[in-house]
C-alpha cells in the first residue's frame, strides 16, 4: 500500500510537468534540450544560493520571522531571477519562437526544482507505513510552483527579450515579476509570523499561482498582439 | 543536491561519450552512465522509521516442560489494532487486541479456571461473566484465535519509572490491580497461546491511541486516514531455544573459632535464599518480595555476622554458610544440585561436615505481624523443637509471632504428573539429604508451581523495609542465641549499637533488586548482578565459591523477551485508490485544458495572420507547412 501511496504522490508531483510537455506544442518542436539546459541553470543557481545563504545568513534558534534575515533571503532569492535571465538570454537555443522558449525554460526550471526539493522527502517518507497528508500537499505545491515558474519565465521574456512593449503595461510587468520573485518570502512570512499551517499555505500558493499565471498570460498575449 | 553535484561530472562525461560515439557502440554503457546519477540520488536517502509511537513491550514467557509447550509461541506481530469495545461478532483473528488491566474484572476461582471454562461450555452462570472475562477465557482457551494480545499495565508495576511515588492510584485500587494481575499471570503462564502476547505500561501516547481505537470500535467506523486504523508492528526474530541455561549458586563461608588442639570439625549453620525469579514476562520479573527480600536479609545477616566474627573474642564456635541459590522456581533445582553434588564430591571436605541446621528465607518483606516457620520433620523432633523455641523466644521479645507449620515432603514419583511433584519449600531439598532445615516465610501456605516466584505483580511497592528489618533482627538474634548458647535475654543486635540492622544498606540492595529482572535461564555466567552478589558476599565472608549448574532438562526456555512496538496510523486501500482516481482525473483535465488552450490558441493565432492553408495543415496534420 505504501508503495502505492508513493506512486500516487509521485505522479501528482511530477506528472504535470510531463503532461505540460506533451500537451502543449513544446513536444512538437522538440524543446527538450532547452528544458534540460534550464534545469542545469537552476542547479547552478541553487548552488550559488546555498553558498550565499551559508555565508551571510545566521541560523536562528527559534522559528521566528526576523525581518532582517528574511529580507536577506529575499535578496538572495533574486539570484533566481538572475538565473532565469541567464537561461532565457545567454543560452543558445535552437530556432524556436519566443512563445515556446519561455515555456520550455519555465518547465525545465520547475522540473529541476521539484526533483531537487521534493523527490528525496517523497522517497524516504511516502513509502513508510505511517500516513500523513504532507506528501499530497507537497505535490500540490509542486503544481503551484510549475505555474509560478512559467509565469516568471513569461514575465522575464517580456522584460528582456521583447523590445517594443506598450508603455502602459511596463510597470505592471515589473510589479508582477517582483511579486512572483518574492513569493518564497511571502510564504515564509505567512508560515512563521501569521502561523499558517501547511494546508493553508499550499492553498494560498495554488490560488496565487493561478492568478499570476492568468495575469502573465494576458500580459504576454497583449504584448504579442501589440507587437505583431 | 549533493548527489546532483556528484552526478554533474558524470552527466558531462556521458555527454562527451555520446558526442564522440561511433555508430555501433553499445548502448548499455551509456544507459548505465545515465543510471548512476539516479542511483546516487537514491542511495543518499536513508530509510527511516516514522511511527506515530514507539513503545517498549515485553513478551510473555515461552517455555516447555518435558516437551509440553506453554506461554506465547510467537514473537513477531503485524496486525491492525482492536479493543474490547468492538462488536461481539467481530472477527479478531487478524487483529491485535489491546486490553488495559484496569478494565479486566476477572473473578476466577483461584487456580480453577478449568471450572469456569466448563461453566462457559454449559452456559451456566453466564450472566456473571462480563465481556472482558468472556474474551479472556474464550481467547485463551483457544476457542477463538487472535492476531495478538497487548496488555496495558499501570505504572505502579514499572520498575523503570524512577520515582516510586508516581502512581496515581490509591491503596485500594493498587490492591485490586495487584490481585487482578496475579490471577491474570496464573492464567497466562499455564496456557498454551499460539499468538504473541505482550505487556506494556500505560503512557500518554499509547493511551491516546487506545482512546482513538475504542472510539472507532464503538462507532463501528471503518478506518479512514485521519482517524483510526492503527497498525501494530513488532519485528522480532523467531524465538529460539536457550541452549543450556545455567544456574549460578554463590556460597559464602564464614569459619568459626576452632579451639587449639581440637581436631573435630565445627558444626555449621546454613542460611540460604534463592535469588532468581520467574514470571509472566521474564524482562519484568523483578520479584521484590519473592525473593528479593530474602536476598537482602541474607546479605545484611552476613554483614552483621562478619562484624561479629572479625574479632576472635566474639567469634562463635559455629561455621556460617551463606548460600544464594538459583533455580528456585524450578523446584529449587539449584539448591538440590548444589548441595547434593557438593557432598558427593569427596574433595570438598568442609561440606561433608555436619550442617547443624539450615534456615531458608522466602518472602519476608510483606508481612504484618506473623511469620511462619515451615518444617518437614514433625514438630516433635528434638532439633525442630530447639530451633522453634529459639525463634519464638526472640519473636516474643521483639513483639512478633512465629508459628510452626509442618508439611510432609511430597515423595511421589516425579515423572507421573507435574502438579504432584512440586518442591514447595527450599528446606525440603535439605530434608531430602537428611539435614534439619526450615523455611522462614511470610507466606502461610506453600505456593504451587510458578506461584509467588517473583512475578510481575511483585513490584517494589508491596515490600516494606520495616518488615525486612524485623525479620533480619529475628533471624540474626535467634542464630546468635544458638551459637553463643545464650539462655537469658541479651540483645546482640540492639538498635543504636554498632551491630544494629543498617536500614540504608537494606534499602540500597532492595532498590537494586527491585530493578533487576532475574529469571535464571536469561542470566549468563557473567551477569553483572551475579558478579555484584558475589563481590558483596566476598566482602562479608572469608571465602566465596561460585558454582554453575545446568538447569534441569525438563525445562526449556525461549528467548526474545523484549521488543519495540511501532504504532502506525495507516490509510485504507480505498483511500489510495480514490487518490489515484483523483490524481489521474486531474492530470487528464490538465492535459485537455492545455491542449485546448495552446493548440487551439495557436490555431486561432495562426488563423488570424497566415493563410488558411497553413492553419489547415496545422489542424489536420499537426505539422507546420514548412515541414510538409
Amino acid at each position: 500500500m505504501t508503495a502505492f501511496h508513493f506512486f500516487n504522490c509521485a505522479i501528482l508531483t511530477f506528472g504535470p510537468h510531463a503532461v505540460y510537455y506533451s500537451a502543449t506544442p513544446l513536444s512538437e518542436y522538440d524543446t527538450l534540450g532547452t528544458s534540460m539546459k534550464a534545469a542545469l541553470v537552476y542547479l547552478g543557481t541553487a548552488i550559488v544560493k546555498l553558498v550565499c545563504l551559508a555565508n551571510f545568513l545566521k541560523v536562528s534558534e527559534n522559528d521566528e520571522f526576523d525581518p532582517y534575515q528574511e529580507s536577506l533571503k529575499a535578496l538572495i532569492g533574486l539570484v533566481d531571477v538572475a538565473g532565469i535571465y541567464f537561461a532565457l538570454t545567454q543560452l543558445t537555443h535552437r530556432n524556436i519562437s519566443q512563445n515556446h522558449k519561455f515555456q520550455a525554460v519555465g518547465l525545465g526550471w520547475a522540473f529541476a526544482d521539484s526533483i531537487l526539493h521534493r523527490l528525496a522527502p517523497l522517497w524516504v517518507g511516502a513509502r513508510g507505513l505511517e500516513f500523513t497528508w504532507d506528501y499530497i500537499l507537497q505535490g500540490l505545491e509542486a503544481n503551484a510552483n510549475l505555474a509560478f515558474s512559467i509565469s516568471m519565465a513569461a514575465l522575464g521574456s517580456l522584460m528582456w527579450l521583447r523590445r517594443n512593449k506598450p508603455k502602459t503595461l511596463i510597470p505592471l510587468i515589473y510589479i508582477c515579476a517582483l511579486i512572483v520573485a518574492t513569493m518564497p518570502s511571502i510564504t515564509s512570512y505567512l508560515r512563521k509570523r501569521l502561523d499558517w499551517h501547511f494546508p493553508e499555505v499550499v492553498g494560498f500558493e495554488l490560488g496565487s499561482s493561478l492568478v499570476m499565471a492568468f495575469i502573465s498570460w494576458q500580459l504576454f498575449s497583449a504584448c504579442q498582439r501589440r507587437s505583431s | 543536491i549533493l548527489s546532483a553535484i556528484v552526478s554533474l561530472p558524470l552527466i558531462e562525461l556521458e555527454a562527451r561519450i555520446m558526442s564522440s560515439r561511433k555508430p555501433g557502440d553499445s548502448d548499455v554503457l551509456s544507459s548505465l552512465y545515465s543510471m548512476i546519477p539516479l542511483l546516487f540520488l537514491l542511495l543518499a536517502c536513508v530509510e527511516l522509521s516514522d511511527a506515530a509511537a514507539a513503545v517498549d513491550v515485553y513478551r510473555l514467557v515461552q517455555y516447555d516442560i518435558s516437551g509440553v509447550p506453554f506461554g506465547s509461541r510467537i514473537a513477531a506481530l503485524n496486525h491492525h489494532a482492536a479493543s474490547l469495545h468492538s462488536s461481539a461478532g467481530a472477527d479478531l483473528s487478524r487483529s491485535v487486541l489491546i486490553i488495559p488491566l484496569r478494565e479486566l474484572n476477572i473473578s476466577l476461582v483461584k487456580g480453577n479456571f478449568q471450572l469456569r471454562l466448563i461453566a462457559l461450555h454449559l452456559e451456566l452462570d453466564y450472566v456473571e461473566l462480563d465481556s472482558a472475562t468472556l474474551v479472556m477465557t474464550e481467547y485463551i482457551s483457544q476457542k477463538k484465535t487472535l492476531g495478538g494480545l497487548l496488555l496495558l499495565l499501570p505504572q505502579m508495576f514499572n520498575f523503570e519509572s524512577g520515582d516510586m511515588a508516581v502512581t496515581k492510584d490509591d491503596i485500594h485500587e493498587m490492591e485490586r490491580l495487584k490481585n487482578l494481575l496475579v490471577e491474570l499471570e496464573e492464567l497466562l503462564i499455564h496456557a498454551n497461546i499460539p499468538y504473541p502476547v505482550y505487556f506494556a505500561f500505560e503512557h500518554d501516547d499509547i493511551e491516546a491511541v487506545l482512546a482513538d481505537i475504542q472510539r472507532n470500535d464503538v462507532n463501528g467506523q471503518a478506518a479512514t486516514p485521519t482517524n483510526g486504523g492503527y497498525k501494530f508492528v513488532v519485528s522480532a526474530p523467531e524465538p529460539k531455544k536457550l541452549a543450556s541455561p545455567i544456574m549460578t549458586n554463590i556460597q559464602g563461608w564464614l569459619p568459626g573459632l576452632k579451639p587449639d588442639g581440637d581436631t573435630n570439625q565445627l558444626p555449621t549453620i546454613a542460611i540460604v535464599a534463592s535469588y532468581d525469579t520467574f514470571g509472566a514476562a521474564p524482562a519484568l520479573s523483578v520479584g521484590s518480595d519473592s525473593n528479593g527480600s530474602g536476598v537482602v536479609a541474607l546479605l545484611e545477616i552476613a554483614r552483621l555476622f562478619s562484624l561479629l566474627y572479625s574479632n576472635p573474642k566474639t567469634r562463635g564456635k559455629y561455621n556460617l554458610l551463606f548460600g544464594l541459590t538459583s533455580g528456585g522456581p524450578y523446584n529449587y533445582n539449584g539448591t538440590h544440585k548444589h548441595f547434593l553434588l557438593q557432598w558427593l564430591r569427596s574433595f570438598d571436605q568442609r561440606l561433608r561436615e555436619t550442617i547443624d541446621y539450615a534456615i531458608c528465607l522466602n518472602s519476608i518483606g510483606s508481612w504484618d505481624d506473623k511469620l511462619w516457620l515451615h518444617v518437614s520433620k514433625p514438630p516433635q523432633n528434638a532439633y525442630v523443637k530447639q530451633i522453634y523455641e529459639r525463634f519464638s523466644g526472640v519473636a516474643g521479645e521483639l513483639g512478633l509471632e512465629v508459628e510452626l507449620k509442618h508439611k510432609k515432603i511430597n515423595i511421589s514419583n516425579p515423572r507421573v504428573s507435574l502438579s504432584s511433584w512440586v518442591i514447595a519449600w527450599e528446606h525440603e531439598q535439605f530434608s531430602r539429604l537428611r539435614v534439619t532445615a526450615a523455611t522462614l516465610s511470610g507466606l502461610s501456605s506453600a505456593p504451587e508451581l510458578f506461584q509467588r516466584t517473583g512475578s510481575l505483580s511483585d513490584s517494589g511497592y508491596l515490600v516494606s523495609e520495616d518488615a525486612i528489618r524485623r525479620s533480619i533482627k529475628l533471624i540474626a538474634q535467634s542464630i546468635a542465641r544458638h551459637i553463643y548458647d545464650q539462655q537469658e535475654d541479651m540483645p546482640v543486635f540492639a538498635d543504636d549499637s554498632s551491630l544494629a540492622v543498617d536500614l540504608s544498606y537494606v534499602r540500597l540492595w532492595l532498590d537494586l533488586l527491585s530493578r533487576t529482572p532475574r529469571v535464571a535461564p536469561f542470566l549468563t555466567k557473567n551477569d553483572p548482578l551475579v558478579a555484584a552478589l558475589k563481590k558483596e558476599l566476598a566482602e562479608h565472608t572469608h571465602e566465596v565459591t561460585v558454582q554453575h549448574e545446568l538447569l534441569d532438562g525438563m525445562f526449556t526456555f525461549y528467548d526474545s523477551t523484549k521488543a519495540k512496538l511501532n504504532i502506525y496510523q495507516v490509510a485504507s486501500v480505498t483511500f489510495d485508490l480514490l487518490l489515484l482516481l483523483a490524481v489521474g482525473s486531474y492530470l487528464i483535465v490538465l492535459f485537455s485544458f492545455l491542449v485546448i488552450t495552446t493548440r487551439v490558441h495557436g490555431l486561432i493565432y495562426n488563423f488570424n495572420h497566415d493563410n488558411c492553408v497553413s492553419s489547415f495543415c496545422l489542424l489536420f496534420f499537426n505539422h507546420p507547412i514548412d515541414q510538409l
